[in-house]
């Protein structure tokens, strides 16, 4: 019996709450029961494969799920998904992609304590939300807002993020997303 | 011989799908820019909506509800080869041809008459995903131009239109800036559908298989035709000059939908008919079931 989150079906799920939480930042989403608690890990296995890089700033893979990740071990500098615990400051600068080529920038895994409830509370602006919607979160350091209004202020160029807590919900923040903090 | 049990669900191997569904998100954070992607084979000739195929079968699950339409018909020939195509990689789906059951709709050039909604995902096949083509050729000054979004070109040959015809004649594909960056080719849509871009409550997502260029105006997003102040944008309004009246369609009556003009053989006269074959059907179930 392979792992649900090596499951094709399973994949093909997670990627369409990808796709809806995208589409509409702020929206939280929640995993499938079967998937582990800490969102990230299905994300992942989503995502990547071997032509992906991945750095895990602070240690939250197991060794022994690099190999069935495939994705090749990155410097922050360099890779295309950057995992991270959200409670510890941002102190580097990411891929923001060049004007010609702004895809080619960091999608940014912050695993925080709480998604959809908490004492932070972030007013969201832009593409995929009418007016504007408040998410409720715990655990995030405030350093990373203040570094995604820097990397994120000359669109196209920025970082998208993804936050995912360890009850199996995530959100996602693309670029071109306002944050304010309320 | 081989049987479509042979492949994977949806045809494309997982690292394709994979590929796929990393483009789109970009497409998607990116409003209107067209994120690159290695556009596979499929077994059907690029031109034919590969790029929308690779788009819905990276998209498509268990258990979804799928629509297929080429110029807002359900039976023509393309929607009819790609949904058969999908139902036979896909098994577990189911395929409609009412737009309000649909979760997933591919469509080649039109956008369905009926408004649609959050829980569904529109994607459009495109031909020429990239509208400042027309004035420059060299795609690597293309890309800087539009990273810069400097659409002045563009903006002088609708200008150059407007003197020789006092009119921009561009009647489908029309150029539209998306969250006030990106100029897109909204594929070839008719004028009359490019407002349906703006504040869309569904995800639209394009893709140009030949040109392997995937983009997305994601939803609740603005969609403004490129135009100039003192010249506003115009749809199609399918005015009977003669008699001064809105063009109804021969089928249905139906007043407020895109028509579709054929020319009678019997009187050699023109009729009108809805282009959007479902909401055609629909309309005339109505007027029965009244």
């Amino acid at each position: 019996m392979i792992e649900p989150i090596w499951q094709t079906p399973l994949q093909q799920q997670v990627f369409r709450q990808l796709l809806d939480a995208y589409s509409y930042p702020g929206k939280v989403q929640t995993l499938a029961d079967t998937l582990p608690a800490a969102a990230y890990h299905a994300l992942l296995a989503t995502l990547l494969d071997g032509t992906s890089s991945l750095c895990d700033r602070d240690g939250l893979l197991e060794a022994t799920q690099w190999p069935l990740l495939q994705a090749q071990p990155a410097p922050l500098s360099t890779a295309r998904f950057i995992l991270c615990d959200g409670a510890q400051a941002a102190d580097f600068t990411p891929l923001l992609g060049t004007l010609t080529d702004p895809e080619q920038s960091a999608t940014l895994l912050l695993a925080v304590a709480s998604i959809g409830s908490g004492a932070q509370a972030l007013r969201l602006r832009g593409p995929g939300i009418q007016q504007e919607t408040t998410l409720e979160l715990a655990g995030l350091h405030p350093s990373w807002l203040a570094q995604r209004a820097d990397w994120c202020c000359h669109f196209p160029l920025g970082v998208d993020c993804l936050l995912t807590d360890t009850q199996r919900r995530f959100v996602a923040i693309p670029r071109t997303t306002q944050l304010e903090v309320c | 011989m081989s049987t479509a049990t042979d492949y994977p669900f949806g045809f494309l191997d997982s690292y394709a799908k994979k590929e796929v569904r990393r483009t789109v998100l970009k497409a998607i954070a990116i409003p209107g820019y067209q994120v690159p992607y290695s556009s596979r084979e499929m077994p059907m000739g690029r031109g034919f909506g590969t790029g929308g195929l690779q788009l819905t079968l990276s998209l498509i699950g268990e258990g979804e509800t799928l629509k297929v339409i080429d110029q807002g018909s359900d039976d023509s020939v393309n929607a009819v080869n790609l949904r058969h195509f999908i139902e036979l990689t896909c098994p577990s789906i189911n395929t409609t041809t009412r737009t309000q059951e649909a979760t997933l709709i591919q469509s080649r050039h039109r956008i369905p008459e009926q408004p649609l909604r959050e829980d569904q995902v529109l994607v459009l096949q495109v031909p020429y995903p990239d509208p400042l083509v027309i004035v420059e050729p060299s795609e690597t000054r293309r890309k800087v131009m539009h990273g810069e979004a400097d659409y002045s070109r563009l903006l002088v040959k609708l200008y150059e239109d407007l003197v020789h015809f006092k009119e921009i004649t561009i009647s489908h594909r029309y150029p539209t800036r998306i969250n006030g960056h990106y100029v897109i080719d909204p594929s070839p849509i008719p004028r009359y559908d490019v407002p349906k871009l703006h504040q869309s409550p569904a995800l639209l997502l394009f893709g140009a298989g030949r040109e392997k260029k995937v983009y997305a105006v994601p939803p609740y997003t603005l969609a403004e035709p490129l135009v100039f102040d003192d010249v506003p944008f115009r749809t199609e309004d399918f005015t009977d000059r003669v008699s001064g009246e809105r063009r109804a369609c021969q089928r249905c009556g139906s007043r407020d939908s895109f028509l579709d003009e054929f020319s009678d053989p019997n009187t050699g006269g023109k009729v009108y008919q809805c282009s959007d074959s479902d909401y055609c059907t629909q309309q005339q179930e109505q007027a029965h079931g009244e």
